[in-house]
C-alpha cells in the first residue's frame, strides 16, 4: 500500500516551522526575502504570517531604512519579549540559568560559581530553580514559556535525559532534568544535553559555524568535550554518548583520566595536565583563571608554562589530526578554556596536524576559536529548548497555554 | 612522546598528500608582486620579492628584524615606490605611488604606531583625514552610525562609547578603533603591521580572532608577526623573508613551526626554499 503524500494541514505546519525559524535565527526578515528564501509564493508567506502574528510568535513591521523606492516589503520578526525559553548550563566552575527570548536574545539571566566536590543534586536544582523563580517574577504577564532545557559537563542518554556519567562534575546516573522540572514546577520538562554536543549546536546555528555542515566543536572545561555535526546533523551515537572525543585515546598508558582510562585525550590536555606541567598543580586557581595564567605566564616568557603548553598543544593537535582523518570536518571550533589553549600552542597544534592528518582532508579544515565564547554552551541549550515550538509552532503553543 | 614536541620530531608533512588539492589552489590572488626590487639609496632592501594575498584569507608575513617586511609592505602602500618589478591587482597591472593610490584600489594599512589622535574620540579618529570623500561632507550623526555599524559587523564588543577619547583606551581596543578605521570604506585588503606586538595574551586574543573575522567576511588581510603561535593560530598562507628575498610562500596546513622558523632564520629548510648560490632568490612553492 502507498502511503498518501502530506496532508495540506502537515504541509502547513512544516512551513510555519520553517518560516519561524528563519526569523529566530536570521532576526528581522522581510517577507519579500523570505519568498525567496523558502521558494514558496508571497500569498502563502502572508497567509503563514497571519497565522503566526495570531499566535503572537511575531509581528509585522515596517522596516526602519529603506534604500530602494516603492513600497517595502514587511519587515517580519520575532516576538522575543513575549514568547521565550528558560536555559540552563552547568559547566565544574560555573552555572547559569537564563531567560531566552525567541530570536536567541538572552533577556535575563543569573550566573553563580559552583564549587568544585561531590554532585549535590537537590542543592543545584534548587539554586537553578530558584534563580529561574526570580527571573519569571519580572516577566510581563502575557509573556509565554515554550520550553526549558539544560547544558551539563556529562553524557546523557537520549532516552530520557539521565545524566549517566560527568567526572567532572561528580555525577553519575543522576536524573537532572527530571529533578530541575519538578523544582522549576512550571509543567515543562527540562530536556538536557551534553554541554559540548550543544556547544555544537550552538556555534552551528549562531556562531562561528553558521552555513558549516561539517563541523566539530571541542570544548574545554577541566576535561575536553566534543560536539559532532556531519551533514548538518548532531551526531547523537546509539545511546546519546556519540562525539566524546575527549575520551579518544592518544596516549595508550598515558595519563591516568577520570573515566577510569588512560591517556584519553583529556587526561593529556585536561586542567590538571596544564597545571601540573607547568608546575602550578594545588595552587589556589583553577579553571579558566588558571589557564590564562599559565599561558600569560608562558607569553612573559615563563619555561615551564612554555613547555606546558608545548606539550598540550602537541596532544591536542593529535586528537585534532585524528578527528581530521575521521569526520573530514569542514571547521574545527576550540570553545572554552581550550580557546586559551589553541591561541597559546596554535604552532603546536597545526604542526602535529600538517605532520599526521592527511592532506586531502587537512588542506581544506578551517580552525577557529568559538564566535560565542563562555555563552555557547547555554546558547545551544536555548536552542535545544526553543526545538519543540520551531517543529510545530501553533500545536506547541497550543499545549504550553492549556497548562 | 611526553617529552618530544614535533617541532623537534625532524618529521616533516612534505610528500604526504598530492600537491596542490588544496581549495584555494586555482583561486586568484587580489594583490600580488612580482619580481619587486626596492633600494634605499646604496642599501638593496628588496631582491626580487614576490608576494600574493588572497581574499578571504589570512597571509601571514614573517621574517627576522631587518628581514624587509615593513619595506615590503610600505611599497604595496605607496608610500615606497618600487624600483621594478609588477604590482597586480586583480590581476591587471597597476601603478600606485602613494598612499591614496593604494586606498583608492582598497588596500589600506595598520602601522606599528597606528597613528591615532589621543585627543579625538573614536568616531573623529575613524573618520580622521577622510571626512571627505567623493566630495560628500559626512555629518557629525552619520560619521557614527557608519563607525557603530563597522564595530558591530566585526563582533566588537569591547568598546562603551564611541564619543570617548582614544586616548582611554587599552592598546588592544586602539589596534580594534585602527583596523576598523581600515575596514571603514569597503577595503579589499587589510594588511597589519605587527598588531600584537604591544599587546597582553587577552588582547591579543582579541585582535587576532578580529583579524581572522576579516579574512571570514571575504577580505584579504597580511599579518605581519614575530609570534609563531599568532601566525598558526589565524593564517592560511605563510610568506617569509629572509635579508630581503621571499624565502617561500606556503600554506599554513603544509609546514611545522620548525620548518617555517628555518626559513626565518637560513632562508630554507629541506626542499622549501632559497636554494644554494641562489642570486635570483626564486621562492619555491611548498610540496
Ligand atoms: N627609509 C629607509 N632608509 C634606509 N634604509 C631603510 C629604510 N627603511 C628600511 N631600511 C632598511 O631596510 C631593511 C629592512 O627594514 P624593515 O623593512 O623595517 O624590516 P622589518 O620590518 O622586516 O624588520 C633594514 O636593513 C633597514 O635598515
Ligand atoms: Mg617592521
Amino acid at each position: 500500500m502507498m502511503r498518501a503524500g502530506p496532508s495540506q494541514e502537515e504541509i502547513r505546519r512544516h512551513n510555519l516551522g520553517v518560516l519561524l525559524r528563519h526569523v529566530h535565527l536570521g532576526g528581522p526578515t522581510s517577507r519579500a526575502e523570505l519568498t525567496s528564501r523558502m521558494g514558496v509564493n508571497r500569498s502563502t508567506i502572508m497567509a503563514l504570517t497571519a497565522d503566526l502574528t495570531a499566535a503572537g510568535l511575531v509581528r509585522e513591521e515596517l522596516p526602519k531604512e529603506t534604500g530602494r523606492a516603492g513600497r517595502p516589503s514587511l519587515v517580519v520578526r520575532p516576538e522575543s519579549a513575549r514568547v521565550y525559553v528558560f536555559a540552563f548550563d552547568v559547566g565544574v566552575d560555573r552555572v547559569v540559568a537564563a531567560r531566552v527570548g525567541l530570536g536567541g536574545v538572552i533577556l535575563d539571566r543569573r550566573d553563580a560559581p559552583r564549587e568544585r566536590g561531590p554532585f549535590d543534586l537537590e542543592a543545584l536544582t534548587a539554586q537553578l530553580a530558584g534563580f529561574a523563580h526570580q527571573m519569571l517574577r519580572d516577566t510581563a504577564p502575557d509573556a509565554v514559556c515554550v520550553g526549558a532545557a539544560a547544558a551539563i559537563a556529562g553524557g546523557v542518554r537520549a532516552a530520557d535525559g539521565m545524566v549517566k556519567y560527568g567526572p567532572n562534575l561528580g555525577a553519575f546516573d543522576v536524573p537532572f532534568g527530571e529533578e530541575l522540572a519538578r523544582r522549576l514546577d512550571i509543567g515543562l520538562p527540562v530536556a538536557v544535553g551534553n554541554d559540548a554536543n550543544l556547544g555544537a549546536l550552538a556555534e552551528h546555528t549562531r556562531g562561528v559555524g553558521v552555513g558549516c555542515n561539517d563541523l566539530i566543536y571541542l570544548h574545554g572545561d577541566v576535561g575536553i568535550g566534543g560536539g559532532v555535526i556531519v551533514g548538518g546533523q548532531l551526531l547523537s551515537g546509539h545511546a546519546g554518548y556519540g562525539g566524546e572525543v575527549g575520551h579518544m585515546v592518544v596516549n595508550p598508558g598515558g595519563r591516568l583520566c577520570g573515566c577510569g582510562s588512560r591517556g584519553c585525550l583529556e587526561a593529556e590536555v585536561g586542567e590538571r595536565t596544564v597545571l601540573e606541567a607547568a608546575g602550578r598543580a594545588g595552587g589556589d586557581r583553577v579553571g579558566r583563571d588558571a589557564i590564562r595564567a599559565v599561558v600569560e605566564a608562558a607569553d612573559r616568557g615563563d619555561v615551564a608554562a612554555q613547555r606546558a603548553l608545548q606539550r598540550v598543544g602537541d596532544w591536542l593537535g593529535v586528537g585534532v589530526a585524528n578527528l581530521i582523518n575521521i569526520f573530514n570536518p569542514e571547521m574545527v571550533i576550540f570553545g572554552g578554556m581550550l580557546r586559551d589553549i589553541f591561541l597559546g600552542s596554535a604552532a603546536q597544534v597545526r604542526s602535529r596536524i600538517a605532520i599526521s592528518a592527511l592532506a586531502a582532508s587537512r588542506e581544506g579544515v578551517r580552525l577557529r576559536t568559538s564566535a560565542l565564547g563562555d555563552d555557547a554552551t547555554l546558547t545551544g541549550a536555548a536552542e535545544l529548548a526553543f526545538a519543540g515550538v520551531l517543529a510545530d509552532p501553533l500545536e506547541a503553543l497550543a499545549r504550553v497555554t492549556s497548562n | 612522546m611526553s617529552e618530544t614536541t614535533s617541532t623537534d620530531l625532524g618529521v616533516t608533512p612534505a610528500g604526504r598528500g598530492a600537491p596542490g588539492s588544496g581549495p584555494s589552489d586555482d583561486a586568484r590572488p587580489i594583490l600580488e608582486l612580482r619580481g619587486v626590487n626596492k633600494s634605499f639609496g646604496p642599501v638593496h632592501v628588496l631582491h626580487d620579492v614576490s608576494f600574493a594575498a588572497y581574499a578571504g584569507e589570512v597571509t601571514a608575513l614573517v621574517g627576522d628584524n631587518g628581514a624587509g617586511k615593513s619595506t615590503l609592505v610600505k611599497c604595496i602602500g605607496g608610500i615606497h615606490p618600487i624600483d621594478s618589478g609588477e604590482y597586480l591587482f586583480e590581476g591587471k597591472p597597476v601603478n600606485v605611488h602613494s598612499p591614496r593610490d593604494a586606498a583608492a584600489l582598497g588596500i589600506e594599512i595598520v602601522y606599528q604606531d597606528l597613528a591615532l589622535c589621543d585627543n579625538l574620540d573614536i568616531v573623529q579618529n575613524m573618520f580622521l583625514g577622510r571626512e571627505r570623500k567623493n566630495g560628500i561632507v559626512l555629518d557629525e550623526d552619520t560619521m557614527e552610525q557608519m563607525a557603530a555599524k563597522t564595530l558591530q559587523g566585526l563582533s566588537v564588543r569591547t568598546v562603551k562609547s564611541l564619543r570617548q577619547p582614544v586616548s582611554s583606551l587599552s592598546g588592544g581596543q586602539r589596534q580594534t578603533v585602527a583596523i576598523a578605521k581600515a575596514v571603514l570604506w569597503n577595503s579589499k585588503v587589510v594588511i597589519l603591521d605587527e598588531p600584537t606586538a604591544a599587546l597582553g595574551v587577552a588582547q591579543t586574543a582579541q585582535v587576532l580572532e578580529l583579524v581572522r573575522r576579516l579574512a571570514d567576511q571575504g577580505l584579504a588581510v597580511v599579518l605581519i608577526s614575530h609570534n609563531m603561535n599568532d601566525v598558526f593560530a589565524v593564517s592560511d598562507r605563510i610568506a617569509a623573508l629572509y635579508l630581503g628575498r621571499m624565502a617561500a610562500q606556503v600554506k599554513a596546513s603544509d609546514v611545522t613551526h620548525a620548518q617555517v622558523v628555518e626559513l626565518i632564520t637560513a632562508g630554507r629548510s629541506g626542499d622549501l626554499g632559497l636554494t644554494n648560490g641562489n642570486g635570483g632568490a626564486e621562492g619555491k612553492e611548498a610540496p
